[in-house]
């Protein structure tokens, strides 16, 4: 029975690791939805060391430990299995070097459990133990180095190998304190026995903090002492006396040691400064949420945005791509193995087994809890490794000696438990232990399930720009789908090119690093394949892909022959140009100058938002010029005959809607009041309403830019104007101001206008087809951002004529 | 296409890890089991006691439970009704392989072949007690009882 335990839990083991496998090996299938790529193999190295190691061990523990716990083993092979998985995931090099770490881990409890089946070595060379691991952690204080060199100097270096002397640090305090208080029968806290102890663990844990930076190591000390000292004397204040202690010197801490306000903050705060101080873990946070419930599949994540994904954060990269099953799974794992320790614990027939015991198991407790707890934002973030699971030799060879003790300690023959002097503070603990592991599986949820959209809807989220890496977008085409802005090349490395740079203030970019604007900013629903899309379709890809399904194309109202004429026309001048179709808001030509070209966003982004003639402002929609008097035919026809008063005008402009937002799919300016009718601007698109309101009927129409969506069931389906048209004028007398300002001989009426606030100048063209034309009555604004009423006139009228001569 | 073999393979995956976890409850479980028809079958060698009465002959009395309770409450295994007796007076526990008595912080005292009984005690065969005024003596049986009941054996083999 025994023995079947450990063996049967070992294949479930075995085949959940095989099944990741195989996952990881398909993966690149799934990320470019092709079965013609480069599959990956090299993970199989580690599984199949895993496997040998794992058989070795299992052997060896049936054989020399025949009355052991069955359960531990496979509790930790399991853990150790998925984290080379994952490791290797990651980064293959370390994955590699892991496999090589627990080739080694194995050997030393192997030989561990073959040859020192009695613990009492230990009990009798406690101080030997904990002065060889002082002395060698202060030696890291002389020699200490860092591999990525930088950050604390925790490690010693023997070549290319890089140990760190603070993780067996650990469980020579654990050896030496269970040493210590077996001997002594009754623990007193006032008592003399308990200085020496008391004054080891608080100087080593300061000299961590003050002298190594190192939070994480520093807080786990002080909590196994507070376990054993709990254990040892029963009294619960001990628990709360260090719960205020931590409190007390964190809060202490806070101002004094930079480490720990960074902590601190990127704890309480994070959202504040997400790419500062807390991009760690907010990347986190964003991969836990990426994960959702059945996660993305090992290999399918994106779980390296998050910093040292390998160790401190291995739990989010597990999170990401196992999703909430495999987060809770591993909560459990842990769970299990902390309650198997405390189980022994209350089953040694002595008190050096019993400390032992419940001091391993509680180490692993309060470091698992620790890290998860920090992944999730539950405890400030220590960077402390998940015991087995983490990259890092020096982790992994500990967590295997903890194993070995365990065993060791659980390998009772027939003996009766010691008796408990007081029953409460094991169950008690074990309760603790539960709520926080608890806690860390409704916080794991929280992030996974409930917040899990609205932090993936974040713009700083990386995943949205890797997704469109792999994911075809929506094209933007012209009126007659000639295309403006294409998604080129193939899966796994799709670019957005834009055929009419010359558009880029208006139709956008959407860009890795610079985010999206204009068109692209506001049609990305329907681009990205979030709108329009049956929810079963978007669902489906996000369950088997975690990104949306292929993009939709939306066809604008833009003709791009007469757009071309406009760019010509308008050429470097500052300004805008827009001609619209008056009776239906379509506009035809939407020109913003100086522009840019976002294909070269790459190399002159950076440059493109310090340009003071800011071409990436969209003019057209955005910009506030100086109306001076472009109002007066709308004036005259309003009021004809007289000089209304201020109260009126404003009323007037009101009407014109020209304090409110026109609603279009296109990024634009909120007004607030002026504060007075001298300080009165609009925009080009505000003013072409007006204009529109001459050429056709007094009507203000509703602008569309965005006409139609190509859905897949039914074809192209027409986009609806956002807003409704409005009554300007009697149609009488737009008809009458049209007439009025028809030149002589001319095809169609004008008007100029110039408008002059401190030092901005503008100078308005506005012009229309005449009340009896036969053909589609249009509308064109010129705005230019200097003194030249010619060249506003050239402009408007070359483009008017070239539009009534299509 | 990828997607879906893939999917199908994660749920697979989550089905074994679940699989793993679902195992170890169950093993857990048959170790909770295992253990209490370990401690049900435990041997325990059956214990005759003496017990003198006030009019000077005794009633002998044979028990083959770990657990015997003596004192004047009349729930007890040995009821003694004498003023010298507590209610609960003092009791004989099997364990570690021994029959231990031990005194339940009595009024007048348990004695064991004339000495009080401060600490758990063993006792053996021809050991005379004596709560309050009445005497016990004891003798413990060669022949040892057993209780293994239908469902114990087939789990007993089972395993």
């Amino acid at each position: 029975m025994n023995q079947k335990t450990q063996g049967r839990l070992l294949q479930w083991a075995a085949l959940f690791l095989f099944l990741q496998s195989i996952i990881l090996t398909l993966s690149p299938a799934v990320r470019e939805r092709s079965w013609d790529v480069d599959y990956r193999f090299s993970h199989w190295i580690g599984f199949s060391a895993w496997g040998i190691l794992t058989y070795i061990a299992h052997r060896s523990l049936t054989k020399s430990l025949p009355e052991r716990d069955t359960f531990l083993f496979p509790l930790a092979s399991l853990l150790s299995g998925w984290g080379i998985l994952t490791i290797w995931r990651l980064d293959e090099g370390f994955g590699l070097r892991q496999t090589a770490w627990l080739g080694l881990s194995t050997i030393v409890f192997v030989a561990a459990v073959s040859r020192l089946k009695s613990l009492s070595l230990l009990k009798r060379y406690k101080y030997l133990f904990l002065s060889a691991g002082l002395i060698v952690t202060g030696l890291t204080l002389i020699f200490g180095t860092n591999p990525l060199g930088f950050g604390p100097r925790l490690w010693l270096s023997l070549g290319d190998l890089y140990f760190q002397p603070s993780e067996p640090l650990k469980i020579l305090l654990v050896i030496y304190l269970s040493a210590y208080l077996a001997e002594r029968v009754k623990i007193r806290l006032t008592s003399l026995p308990l200085l020496i102890p008391t004054i080891v663990v608080i100087g080593l844990a300061l000299l961590l903090l003050i002298v190594q930076r190192d939070l994480g190591t520093a807080s786990i000390f002080i909590l196994i002492y507070t376990v054993f000292l709990f254990i040892a004397s029963g009294k619960r204040r001990m628990l709360l006396a260090t719960g205020a202690f931590l409190l007390v010197s964190l809060s202490i801490g806070f101002y004094f040691v930079d480490v720990i306000q960074v902590r601190v903050m990127g704890w309480l705060n994070p959202w504040s400064d997400p790419t500062g101080n807390s991009y760690q873990i907010t990347q986190s946070l964003l991969a836990v949420a990426n994960g959702g419930v059945l996660g993305r599949g090992l290999g399918i994540g994106s779980p390296l945005l998050v910093p040292v994904s390998i160790s401190d954060f291995i739990f989010s990269a597990i999170a990401e791509e196992t999703g909430l099953i495999g987060s809770l799974g591993i909560i459990l794992l842990f769970w299990l193995l902390l309650t198997r320790g405390l189980t022994i614990a209350l089953r040694s027939p002595d008190n050096f087994r019993r400390y032992l015991a419940s001091g391993i198991a509680s180490y692993l407790g309060i470091q698992s809890i620790l890290i998860i707890g920090g992944n999730l934002r539950l405890l400030p973030l220590t960077g402390v490794t998940l015991p087995f699971v983490s990259y890092g030799g020096s982790s992994l060879l500990t967590s295997y000696i903890a194993l070995y003790l365990l065993l060791a300690a659980s390998n009772i023959e027939d003996d009766e438990p010691a008796s408990l002097r007081d029953s409460r503070p094991i169950p008690f603990l074990a309760g603790l232990f539960a709520f926080g592991f608890a806690a860390c599986a409704v916080t794991g949820a929280w992030w996974s399930v409930i917040r899990g959209d609205d932090l993936l809807a974040r713009t700083d989220n990386a995943r949205r720009a890797i997704a469109d890496r792999y994911v075809l977008r929506g094209k933007l085409v012209d009126s007659n789908n000639r295309p403006i802005n294409i998604t080129t090349g193939k899966s796994g490395s799709y670019i957005r090119t834009y055929y009419y740079p010359d558009l880029a203030p208006i139709s956008g970019y959407t860009h890795p690093v610079f985010g999206q604007a204009g068109l692209e900013a506001n049609l990305d629903g329907y681009l990205r394949g979030l709108q329009g899309n049956p929810t079963s379709l978007i669902l489906w890809n996000q369950l088997i892909y975690g990104t949306p399904p292929p993009g939709l194309d939306v066809r604008l109202s833009l003709d791009l022959n007469l757009q071309t004429t406009a760019d010509e026309l308008l050429g470097t001048y500052p300004g805008a140009v827009i001609l619209m179709n008056a009776e239906t808001g379509e506009i035809l030509v939407l020109a913003s100058h100086p522009t840019f070209d976002p294909n070269r966003l790459d190399s002159e982004g950076e440059m493109l938002t310090q340009n003071e003639s800011s071409p990436l402002l969209n003019r057209a929609t955005q910009g506030l010029y100086p109306v001076g008097d472009v109002f007066l035919p709308i004036l005259e026809a309003k009021f004809p005959g007289e000089i209304p008063f201020n109260s009126r005008l404003i009323t007037l402009y009101e009407e014109s809607g020209l304090f409110r937002t026109p609603s279009i799919t296109l990024p634009s300016v909120d007004y607030t009041l002026p504060n007075s009718v001298e300080d009165l601007r609009a925009s080009p698109l505000q003013v072409c309403l007006a204009a529109a309101a001459i050429s056709y009927q007094g009507i203000l129409p509703a602008p569309r830019i965005a006409t139609a969506v190509n859905t897949r069931e039914q074809g192209w389906v027409v986009l609806p104007a956002l807003g409704e048209p409005r009554v300007l004028l009697p149609p009488e007398a737009a008809k009458e101001a049209a007439f009025s300002l028809i030149e002589e001989g001319g095809a169609f009426w004008s008007h100029i206008a110039t408008g002059n606030i401190s030092k901005t100048a503008v100078t308005w063209f506005l012009a229309g087809t005449p009340p009896d034309w036969q053909g589609a009555p249009l509308a064109v604004v010129v705005a230019v951002e200097k003194h030249n009423p010619a060249l506003a006139e050239r402009i408007g009228k070359s483009l008017l004529n070239a539009a009534l001569d299509r | 296409m990828s997607g879906a073999v893939v999917l199908a393979l994660r749920l697979l995956a989550a089905v074994a890890l679940y699989g793993f976890l679902a195992w170890a409850l169950i093993f857990l479980f048959r170790e909770i089991q295992r253990q209490a028809v370990a401690l049900a079958v435990r041997r325990v060698p059956g214990l005759s006691i003496m017990v003198e009465s006030p009019g000077g002959h005794g009633v002998l009395r044979y028990f083959n439970q770990a657990e015997i309770t003596i004192g004047r409450d009349p729930g007890s295994d040995i009821p003694l009704s004498d003023d010298t007796v507590s209610a609960r007076h003092a009791h004989l526990v099997y364990h570690h392989n021994q029959w231990w008595i031990e005194d339940l912080a009595s009024t007048n005292g348990t004695m064991l072949n004339k000495l009080p009984v401060t600490i758990p005690t063993v006792i053996t065969s021809g050991d005379e007690i004596q709560c309050g005024s009445i005497g016990l003596s004891i003798s413990l049986s060669e022949n040892v009882i057993i209780e293994p009941t239908q469902r114990l054996d087939k789990q007993t083999h089972s395993q």
